[in-house]
């Protein structure tokens, strides 16, 4: 298994994004309740890469060779929640796709609730 | 007569499984299955109510060491001679119906097996129970040297039929209880044709990613299924460990008093009581592939 060093890695580039994802409503934006789900699909899903606090830093994240950019950047937290669903459950290239593994839309959305809590 | 009890009893179960699914299919719009009762379809040496979504394709490595008798001389039984390993393969065929095959190292078994999880526990309590049925047929792989003079292939056979019945009560707490129904068509001295088992296992998550789990196996002492004299009831199976589970991972590491890892196995054949020295660590761990 070969390591990149953060020097080595590249940014992925600008997402391309369907116009159905950027115009997407997150219909359980205010569902607090959703919070627990979400952390804890989080912690299951996302966490061996993002990092426990969402740096890009989980223990994974060493043999990516794209740069994991934070949740909590300005740059990340500044995108609608629809571009964000695009991108954390459609995915591209070593980011995987989740349509399987969180088949529920209430539960792709509580994860993205759990993202916007990572500032 | 006996044949025509346990094919009644298979049918109703069927049918009142089918029944309820098709009343709940309207409902289930609104009222969706619990998350994840359980992390993966193996509780342990036993089998969950979750079926993965389909096209799942899962890989289960589940192995058992020695006892842990001898310490630190054979290191708690992990450099023991006499470990056992079964390697399977399962595919989700439709929803909630799942297929697979594995093979176990003791006897060199190949078994095929299905699952399907009639019922699923829902959210708001319209169905507050999630009901599975498991069975397998095993074939014995050794040598036909290794059976009696009198051989035919039949003897090879083994099968085993489970109802399965789940409740998650809370995000930490799931149980089950099952019944099932083992069958050897040939047997060792000293060993029952037929056994009625009892099961109970559970776990409670303890963390996102961890959980206590156990499990408890109780062969039935009943006489009229298999009146055989001065033989010894199988022992019960315990077994409690802990789960770690990931996104396509689940790891679960633990100590029970049974060396078998098909269920007839650990049912018919398990003459070891629920003593220390008759614990052995194992682990079963799956892997999982969407398609």
């Amino acid at each position: 298994m070969a390591f990149a060093l953060p020097q080595d890695k590249k940014m992925g580039g600008p997402w391309e994004i369907p116009a159905k994802y950027k115009s997407m409503k997150n219909t359980f934006k205010d569902d607090a309740s959703l919070l627990k789900v979400g952390k804890m699909l989080y912690t299951k899903h996302c966490k061996s890469c993002h990092g426990s606090k969402g740096e890009g830093d989980g223990p994974k994240a060493r043999s990516m060779k794209t740069a994991i950019p934070p949740f909590n950047s300005d740059k990340f937290q500044a995108q609608s929640d629809g571009v964000i669903y695009y991108q954390s459950i459609i995915g591209r290239d070593e980011m995987p796709n989740y349509e399987k593994k969180i088949a529920d839309d209430e539960d792709r959305w509580a994860l993205i609730n759990y993202l916007r809590t990572l500032k | 007569m006996r044949k025509n009890i346990f094919t009644l009893s298979f049918l109703l179960v069927f049918a009142f499984g089918s029944v309820l699914a098709q009343e709940t299919e309207t409902e289930k719009v609104i009222d969706k299955p619990v998350r994840s009762p359980f992390e993966s379809g193996f509780l342990i040496d036993n089998q969950t109510t979750v079926i993965h979504p389909v096209n799942t394709l899962e890989f289960a490595i589940q192995h058992k060491f020695g006892t842990v008798e001898n310490g630190h001389s054979d290191l708690w039984g992990l450099y023991a001679s006499g470990a056992n390993i079964r390697l399977g393969l399962s595919y989700v065929v439709a929803n909630n119906v799942q297929v697979g095959i594995g093979v176990t190292k003791r006897n060199m078994t190949t078994d095929f097996n299905a699952k399907w999880t009639i019922l699923e526990q829902t959210r708001n309590n319209t169905v507050p129970l999630a009901l599975a049925l498991y069975g397998n047929i095993a074939i014995d792989g050794r040598d036909k040297d290794q059976f009696h003079e009198d051989f035919k292939s039949s003897n090879r056979l083994s099968s085993y039929a489970q109802v399965i019945v789940g409740r998650k009560f809370s995000d930490a707490i799931s149980l089950q209880t099952g019944v099932s129904f083992s069958h050897y068509n040939l047997i060792e001295m000293g060993n029952y044709h037929d056994k009625v088992a009892l099961h109970f296992n559970g776990r409670f998550k303890v963390s996102p990613q961890g959980s206590i789990i156990f499990n408890f196996d109780a062969p039935l002492d009943l006489d009229y299924l298999d009146s055989a004299e001065n033989y010894d009831n199988p022992k019960p199976n315990l077994s409690f460990g802990y789960e770690i589970s990931t996104s396509t991972h689940a790891f679960q590491i633990y100590m029970g008093n049974s060396s078998g890892l098909i269920q007839q196995d650990i049912i018919v054949n398990n003459h070891s009581k629920i003593d220390m020295d008759n614990f052995m660590i194992g682990f079963t761990i799956t892997r999982l592939w969407n398609f």
